[in-house]
């Protein structure tokens, strides 16, 4: 009898590098595979594909008015309307959606979208003048854009120049002069001025992040309504397609520019023009995804967090109280970023999500938690995104020949799952569908 | 000897390379005395990009100027020199990683040709196009 003998597919099967031995090895050994940290069921691809839409809604209002505050409200002392962009804002062409775009990749209008417009007109109340929908809090919750804005203010330095350009010379300079043409006609502001320049420097600051953010967003708008589109024409396969279309989405807008222009009147002040160079990829998204997804701040009103007694890192760069890692429990409550962004996206959901959480937990009861644990998923799902973009981008192929590439694929892939040994990280949590 | 445009347009496989050189209005800076050292991704380089990512960068010089400049150095480095030193600043201010002498392989991209010398530089040509980070 001769001994068997090695076919090609066997060949082909023997592993190039040893597994992993890392606690999520579980995890590396799917990113590896090509495949995201959320487990590839038929379930999970439909919550992340339902939040996405339900999140692309309001996310369409949040990009616009950030805009509209950056480069119009500015620096108004009493901005008590800035939460009413102008008809202009809601016209503004999306730079990625309509038949305007130059890069007409994803289908979708330019204008805001009409989900949204009906809900601004109704809200949950009906036909009311807009200013009684506002004070009724009837209406999309920019705080929750204002949080994230902050968050990224806050943290800094979280890669890209763009931390390190507003405290250049030529920052100062520009901004200068957005203040006094903004308030050429106002002496006590100028004199405050005069006497505050570094107060007023700062809120220039954040006006900037304003921007950044707002251009981060428009493209991600028009990024989830096209993968919500896929999905309900049953384009999506599984999990890993519907992350594979959004790590080809970050390629290809890498590019766009991140810039702040301010207008008084028509005048525009370019306060960061685009041609420093920066770019959404380096300048906006990484430095959100690190920000809002793993950072952010303990949030107010949730639990009493005690400083004193360590509950708080001394160290800012401990702090891990971003989406991958809050417990949507206590995150339900009223009034605080994440259960804004809730409540958002309530009014948005496709019927199947509204179906599903009646079938769990207490049903219509506790959906602004189910639907929370339903965007903590499909954040994991975005994160692994930027993961396998970053490999791709810097690293190699998963089908490389070559076992040092390998290698080097496994031990970046192992450095940002060692994020996840956090107790806190919920990366455990999400692979189990019980989990509501 | 030709410099470092002229190389790469008679070469005929950087046909990608030279258009955004030239949209990103860089063209005269690679024709000056320099000199540079120039890691130029083939076409097949840029072709392997998901869909969009060139025309974005295309559409936007100062973005694609950005990236373009992430693939020179300062000064003229052969490859026995450049084997040396881990990492090169570029011109677009982050490191270039020099991964590995045998084969030669620039941040993850592999060089399929070293040492093309130039009037005003070298020029390595490069299997996929590099990003800082």
């Amino acid at each position: 009898m001769t001994p068997p003998t090695a076919t090609a597919e066997d060949v082909r099967q023997v592993p190039l590098i040893p597994p992993s031995q890392h606690r999520w090895a579980e995890v590396i050994h799917r990113l590896e595979a090509g495949g995201s940290m959320l487990p590839d069921t038929p379930e999970n691809l439909q919550q992340i594909i339902g939040i996405y839409k339900a999140y692309a809604v309001p996310m369409d209002f949040y990009w616009r008015d950030l805009l509209y505050i950056a480069e119009r409200v500015f620096l108004n002392p009493l901005p008590a309307f800035k939460y009413f962009p102008s008809q202009a804002y809601l016209d503004l062409p999306n730079s990625y959606a309509g038949d305007q775009s130059k890069l007409r990749i994803w289908r979708g209008g330019e204008k805001a979208h009409p989900e949204l417009l009906e809900f601004m007109a109704k809200g949950e109340t009906g036909n009311m003048p807009k200013v009684l929908h506002h004070l009724w809090h009837d209406r999309i919750n920019m705080e929750f854009a204002e949080a994230c804005m902050q968050a990224m203010l806050w943290h800094q330095g979280m890669g890209g120049r763009f931390y390190d350009y507003l405290e250049t010379e030529a920052y100062r300079a520009n901004a200068d002069r957005a203040i006094k043409t903004y308030f050429r006609n106002n002496p006590l502001m100028l004199g405050l001025y005069k006497l505050f320049p570094e107060m007023f420097m700062e809120q220039v600051k954040q006006m900037s992040y304003y921007a950044n953010l707002g251009l981060f967003w428009e493209v991600m708008a028009p990024v989830f309504f096209e993968m919500s589109d896929i999905y309900d024409e049953g384009g999506f396969k599984g999990v890993p397609d519907a992350m594979n279309f959004l790590v080809n989405g970050i390629f290809a807008v890498a590019g766009r520019p991140i810039y702040h222009h301010v207008y008084v009147g028509d005048e525009c002040i370019e306060v960061i023009p685009k041609s420093e160079g920066f770019t959404w990829l380096y300048e906006a998204a990484l430095p959100y995804v690190e920000a809002v997804f793993y950072r952010t701040a303990p949030f107010r009103g949730t639990k009493s967090y005690n400083a004193q007694a360590y509950q708080v890192p001394a160290d800012q760069a401990d702090f891990h109280y971003g989406i991958l890692y809050a417990d949507v429990f206590p995150v339900g409550s009223a009034g605080i970023p994440p259960t804004l962004l809730m409540q958002d996206m309530l009014h948005f959901l496709p019927p199947y999500l509204k179906e599903m959480y009646k079938q769990h937990k207490r049903g219509e009861e506790d959906q602004l938690i189910q639907l929370g644990i339903t965007f903590q998923r499909s954040m994991y799902n975005v994160t692994s995104a930027v993961i396998q973009a970053l490999r791709c981008a810097l690293l190699y192929p998963l089908d490389d020949s070559d076992p040092e590439h390998l290698m080097a694929n496994r031990r970046f892939f192992e450095a940002q799952m060692d994020r996840f040994l956090r107790p806190e990280a919920r990366l455990g949590d999400i692979q189990n569908q019980d989990y509501r | 000897m030709a410099n470092i445009i002229e190389t790469a347009k008679a070469a005929g496989c950087f046909n990608t390379l030279l258009t955004a050189v030239e949209v990103a209005g860089l063209t005269s800076a690679l024709e000056s005395p320099g000199p540079f050292t120039v890691f130029a991704p083939v076409d097949e380089a840029f072709a392997a990009l998901p869909p969009g990512t060139v025309q974005t960068l295309v559409d936007n010089p100062p973005q694609l100027a950005r990236i373009l400049k992430y693939h020179v150095l300062a000064g003229a480095h052969l490859r026995d020199e450049l084997v040396i030193q881990p990492e090169w600043t570029s011109l677009e201010g982050a490191p270039v990683a020099i991964r590995r002498a045998e084969p030669f392989e620039v941040k993850n991209a592999t060089v399929v040709s070293a040492d093309v010398t130039c009037d005003n530089g070298v020029v390595h040509v490069i299997n996929r196009v590099i990003l800082p980070g």
